[in-house]
């Protein structure tokens, strides 16, 4: 069964000057369990409204998403947070860890938010960390790290929790091309060692041809 | 929650500046607030407490009716019974009085006043009439008199000059007679130094034809703040005589008017502090919600609930609120508590303060009562003032959040 099965998914944007600007012009598109998927393409072509519809940041003006067989589409706003916590994972582009909080805290944070006891929650964190090599900066703020390695906690923190799948906005974005190599290739280990689906954004070559599948868009439409 | 926490008290320390600001307004509001109420408490007791030790008394028994209609006709006549009735240990002091308004004349000059036969003995256990008496001394036999020291200037009479008293007498008769001038009564209130004469209850009973009637009985207790329900316990006592039992409050209305008059302004002070605090508090707490609309953004978008956001910066509010709260405790009891013991000298506008019983130097008196009170609503005003912001944060769209900064 695919994990995930998008439904001729459109989205506007109004802009307040009137202007509108379509993103997605009937997307269809389904994902397998397990999955390793680059969406490619230009800017503007569409990759970010597309990961932000799947992981219930917005909504769609039409067009169905079903995730396990239910569709998210339909969930109303006050349930999304809940939805969102158990199932999905982000990594933003800009890493967007929380300055106040110390790299493993951050790796805790969504762990946090589910209710797990603060025991299993530190040595999990613990054992992320030091999996990828960051146990020595366990302690340290995010602005006390280097672009690779805070895009290192941003990956433990969104797989911490145990998602069905992580979406990734343009995740090495910001990193050079050897870093962003190494994201790619910690984000695979993860995905064939927990079995997390990933579905990333990249217009990098490099990066997407390290993909199981890639989707092509282009002007809001799968090419 | 200790994840939340500690977010908060990051949040609050990454801004040190605005935070300072809004505790600092939280903690010079409170004070402020505390050393007035402390201030208004201390000049209240000091004005009830010269009143009632002035002249009053904290409880007067009369006949029914004496104090709206004082006249020679409205009196106890047994006044010893009435003391056996009232045998309480909370009593302190009892004295018999007489009252009349007269016509006191000297050789040059006549004036309306009144005049206060007196117990030199008991009266003073109730009033400081006594010490007051600043020029000569108080009364020893039945032929002195003693007279307020602006009534002396204004008959121009010194110490051992003659001062004839005359009223109509209880028995129709017209009373008149002489006494040599033993002391000058200084209290500093106008209406007293002007108006006041003081001679023995045995001289003034002897002149008015009471024999042994009297127009009043003044009581002291321990503590002023027990003269409302002692009187209450005495009125029970007292229920089958036709007299009527006062309480200070009830003896001075206009005083004790004067007194709900500064709480209501001290309401509006706390009112116009919780104001200024709620202000500090909204703009930290918006300008804060504005700077981290991009990390609210990623906080929703990872899955952090509405209710889990408005707990967040409630908390900050909180913890805010709870810091200025304790300042504010800290510099306002300290302030109270130093100028408690060595008062606030106002002599630049002490004879209005005296007018109004106070004396010059304010001594301001804390009450752990309105302490309580008002740091409470103080903090309750943090919390409540933080639900908007804290509504605006959890409501924030996550795309257009995180796209924020």
């Amino acid at each position: 069964m695919n994990l995930i099965e998008i439904q001729d998914l459109k989205k506007t944007y109004v802009e307040k000057t009137g202007v509108k600007t379509e993103a997605l012009r009937g997307v269809s598109l389904s994902i397998e369990e397990r999955a390793f998927i680059a969406i490619a393409g230009p800017s503007g072509s569409g990759k970010s409204t597309l990961l932000n519809l799947i992981g219930t940041l917005d909504t769609p003006d039409s067009g169905k998403i079903l995730f396990e067989g239910k569709e998210i589409t339909a969930i109303p706003p006050a349930f999304n947070a809940l939805f969102r916590l158990h199932k999905i994972g982000f990594v933003f582009q800009s890493y967007n860890l929380f300055n106040q909080l110390t790299a493993q805290e951050n790796v805790e944070y969504v762990m946090l938010l589910q209710g797990i006891p603060s025991k299993t929650r530190q040595e999990r964190s613990r054992k992320l960390l030091n999996s990828v090599g960051l146990e020595n900066t366990a302690r340290k703020r995010p602005n006390q790290l280097s672009g690779g390695q805070q895009q290192r906690v941003a990956v433990l923190r969104a797989i911490a929790a145990n998602p069905k799948i992580v979406l990734a906005d343009e995740p090495t974005a910001n990193l050079d091309s050897e870093t962003a190599s190494g994201l790619i290739d910690l984000m695979r280990s993860i995905n064939q060692e927990y079995g997390i689906t990933f579905i990333f954004s990249t217009h990098d070559k490099l990066v997407m041809n390290k993909a199981d599948k890639i989707h092509l868009l282009k002007d809001g439409k799968i090419v | 929650m200790i994840l939340f926490l500690k977010i908060a008290l990051r949040n609050i320390t990454r801004n040190k500046f605005r935070s300072s600001i809004t505790i600092a307004a939280i903690a010079i509001g409170l004070a402020s607030l505390v050393f007035i109420r402390a201030f208004v408490d201390g000049s209240h007791y000091q004005m009830i407490k010269n009143y009632t030790e002035f002249i009053s008394g904290q409880i007067q028994i009369h006949d029914q009716g004496f104090q709206e209609n004082m006249g020679l006709n409205k009196n106890i006549p047994n006044p010893q019974e009435i003391v056996s009735l009232i045998q309480m240990p909370q009593i302190k002091g009892k004295a018999f009085r007489v009252k009349e308004y007269v016509l006191a004349s000297s050789a040059e000059h006549s004036l309306g006043v009144l005049l206060m036969g007196v117990d030199p003995q008991n009266e003073p256990k109730i009033t400081e009439l006594d010490k007051r008496v600043r020029y000569g001394k108080f009364l020893s036999n039945d032929k002195e008199i003693v007279v307020g020291k602006i009534l002396a200037k204004s008959l121009n009479v010194g110490l051992q000059d003659k001062v004839v008293i005359m009223a109509q007498a209880f028995d129709g008769s017209l009373a008149s007679e002489a006494y040599r001038v033993s002391g000058f009564l200084d209290t500093g209130v106008e209406e007293l130094d002007k108006g006041l004469a003081l001679i023995t209850l045995k001289a003034s009973q002897d002149l008015f034809v009471l024999n042994n009637r009297i127009s009043e009985i003044a009581l002291s207790t321990e503590s002023i703040e027990h003269a409302d329900r002692i009187a209450a316990m005495i009125k029970q006592k007292v229920t089958n005589s036709k007299l009527e039992v006062l309480s200070w409050k009830e003896i001075s209305p206009a005083l004790m008017q004067w007194v709900e008059f500064d709480v209501t302004f001290i309401n509006i002070i706390l009112f116009i502090v919780l104001l200024v605090v709620a202000a500090g508090i909204l703009n930290t707490l918006l300008m804060g919600i504005l700077e981290r609309t991009h990390e609210f953004g990623i906080m929703i978008s990872l899955g952090t609930t509405r209710s889990q956001i408005i707990q967040m910066v409630t908390l900050e509010s909180i913890i805010l609120g709870f810091i200025g709260v304790c300042l504010g405790f800290a510099f306002g009891i300290a302030g109270s508590l130093y100028f408690g013991a060595k008062g606030i000298n106002l002599q630049a506008f002490s004879t209005a303060l005296n007018n109004y019983y106070t004396g010059s130097i304010i001594y301001p008196r804390l009450s752990t009562g309105y302490l309580i009170q008002y740091g409470l609503i103080v903090l309750l005003t943090s919390v409540i003032v933080s639900i908007y912001p804290a509504w605006r944060a959890a409501n924030l769209k996550p795309v257009e959040a995180i796209r924020h900064g």
